[in-house]
């Protein structure tokens, strides 16, 4: 995850950044939550056609007026496909992610407050979870689970539950010192009050921050699983799979390949951007990426 | 010092144990059947009854995952189910050559993102700080297979003017086509530089603003030597062990960037043994990625303790 600057810019570069680049960060920003919204609510009723109609009489056409992103091998229309394809890419980035911060928030939590025997136990179990490269972890729990999507969103939950687990564990560290966990516990407030309505509401905001960030490591991961043919069957129109199969025709019909791209390049860089913006609106220290 | 590395080997021993419990766990525990996973949905209980007893499914687990670990410590690594052969010789040449682009993506990798991380912090808030900051969002933010097709088409369809696949023969040097390697390694290199450049900006930016920064630049010291031999020395540490952490994008990017350019590498054979059902190549090929994400956070480990003498007490 890019790293903000201290703070310490020279003035002259403050003033820079105030000008145009702000206007443009921050209509990109707030631009970007609406325009998915939109994409999810109404992508598939302006959608020409069906993601999977087959046409025959049209295969590989290029883009034109009547095909705005041309056709694919079986004439199916690829501005239709990538429409439909909004949905699913997001609503699964979403599942993920949100498994993953319910997996690793109580696990955190608990680490972070009991501490001692309770936390090591916890941690090195998620240290064994993390020894695996993100997307191998997820490749091998999507096979042998068999594909389907709630295998996906299952395996990237589990991807994600060490990362989310630590950071919410170091936040909770730090409350669980606070003086007012200590008059909860004077009052004699039982662990899971203590928890839930003392502590929780203090990382709230970071818990949101780290759903964010989740979200756009999602759609990463998603995209190259299903680029890799893992967890997607045809004809399902998810863009990392019209990429993958878009792809032997690059030579002749480069549009297959451009348009879900350029479909997973801005969903990808607008969630970033408005984690990112979110991130330093609530002001935390990075939450160590994907 | 010694004693510590000593230590932190054994750990990488605790972890590689820990770690094929659970790609065992995962791959024979889990609801799905192994040889359901294999065979595919279509397949009658008398044939997964066969395959079961071929490969020994019907033991008990623990015998397996003993009988799996042992032969492994002892070089062997299991028979192909897509060859019929065994899965070691193979998996070896493949984990040399992912390993030589690994190599090439980091020897390209830290230093360019050093120089640009140091440049952007020099300069900061410049147009060239701007520009490159924003790079490396979009760098970062891209999965690595719509970077490599930007690349394809860019460099070898429109412009042909590199190769836009790295297939190469088995037993072949992958060295010997080395104008095959550059989109592969660009592609990662892009993205490590990306995050690298970053961690190394916001370090040196730290480092720069320190009081015995500003003491060396008073007494005179030319500038260059205080970037260079003053500020950088501490500004490496926090890259040293970003490198080391974010291996493990390194090996994920290997597995999408092989199949991308067809490249002979273990992720290729990873991705390979899923479309083949070939369960015990898969099983071996996860475990050596694991382990070798092992060594490279212990190697990145040993650097960041010659770099800092704090460390080492």
């Amino acid at each position: 995850m890019p790293v903000a600057g201290n703070g310490a810019a020279p003035i002259a570069a403050r003033k820079a950044r105030s000008g145009w680049a702000r206007v443009v960060r921050s209509l990109l920003g707030g631009a970007f939550p609406v325009g998915v919204l939109l994409l999810l609510a109404f992508g598939p009723s302006v959608a020409p056609g069906a993601p999977t109609t087959f046409d025959p009489a049209n295969i590989l056409q290029e883009p034109s007026l009547a095909f705005l992103f041309g056709t694919d091998e079986f004439g199916r229309d690829v501005f239709s496909r990538v429409l439909w394809g909004a949905r699913p890419t997001l609503f699964l980035a979403l599942a993920c992610a949100g498994l993953g911060v319910l997996l690793g928030a109580p696990t955190g939590l608990a680490a972070g407050y009991f501490g001692g025997r309770i936390d090591e136990m916890l941690m090195r179990t998620m240290d064994v979870l993390m020894s695996f490269p993100a997307l191998i972890l997820a490749m091998l729990i999507v096979v042998m689970l068999g594909a389907s999507t709630i295998n996906v969103i299952l395996a990237i939950g589990v991807v994600f539950w060490p990362r989310s687990a630590r950071l919410i564990r170091s936040v909770t560290q730090d409350i669980a010192r606070r003086e007012f966990v200590d008059a909860a516990r004077a009052r004699g407030e039982p662990v899971v009050y203590i928890l839930g309505r003392e502590i929780l509401p203090n990382i709230i905001g970071i818990l949101i921050v780290d759903f964010t960030l989740r979200v756009a490591a999602a759609i990463l991961l998603t995209a190259s699983l299903s680029y890799l043919g893992i967890g997607v069957k045809p004809p399902t129109p998810a863009w990392g799979l019209m990429v993958k199969e878009g792809q032997q025709f690059l030579q002749i019909a480069p549009w297959l390949v451009i348009f879900p791209c350029l479909a997973i390049a801005v969903v990808s860089i607008g969630t970033v951007l408005t984690g990112d913006r979110l991130r330093r609106a609530i002001a935390i220290p990075d939450g160590r990426g994907r | 010092m010694s004693a510590l590395i000593l230590r932190r080997v054994a750990l990488l021993g605790l972890i590689l144990l820990a770690v094929s419990l659970l790609t065992f766990a995962i791959v024979n525990v889990l609801p799905g059947n192994v040889a359901h996973a294999i065979l595919g949905e279509t397949a009658t209980a008398e044939e997964i009854r066969a395959v079961e007893q071929r490969l020994g499914l019907d033991r008990p687990l623990v015998e397996r995952y003993l009988g799996w670990v042992g032969a492994m410590l002892r070089g062997d690594f299991g028979t192909s189910l897509a060859f019929n052969q065994p899965v070691a010789p193979v998996l070896l040449a493949r984990l040399w050559n992912s390993a030589i682009l690994a190599a090439l993506v980091l020897a390209v990798a830290v230093p360019l993102s050093l120089a640009v991380g140091v440049a952007c912090a020099v300069f900061q808030g410049s147009l060239l700080d701007r520009a490159l900051s924003a790079f490396a969002v979009v760098a970062f933010a891209l999965p690595e297979f719509v970077i490599g097709l930007a690349l394809i088409l860019a460099f070898s369809i429109w412009w042909p003017i590199l190769p836009g696949s790295s297939l190469i023969g088995p037993g072949e040097n992958p060295l010997a086509q080395p104008e095959a390697l550059v989109l592969p390694i660009t592609v990662l290199v892009l993205h490590q530089l990306a995050h690298l450049s970053q961690i190394t900006r916001a370090s040196m930016i730290g480092v720069l603003d320190s009081n015995y920064v500003r003491t060396a630049e008073l007494k005179g010291l030319p500038r260059l030597t205080v970037i260079v031999r003053h500020a950088l020395r501490n500004a490496l540490l926090p890259t040293v062990a970003e490198v080391g952490m974010h291996f493990g994008y390194v090996l994920g990017g290997l597995v999408v960037v092989e199949t991308l350019f067809s490249y002979a590498g273990i992720g290729q054979l990873m991705v390979m043994s899923v479309s083949h059902r070939d369960v015990p190549t898969l099983q071996a090929t996860v475990l050596v990625v694991a382990a070798a994400y092992g060594v490279g956070n212990l190697l990145a480990d040993v650097v960041s303790m010659r770099l800092n003498p704090r460390l080492r007490s």
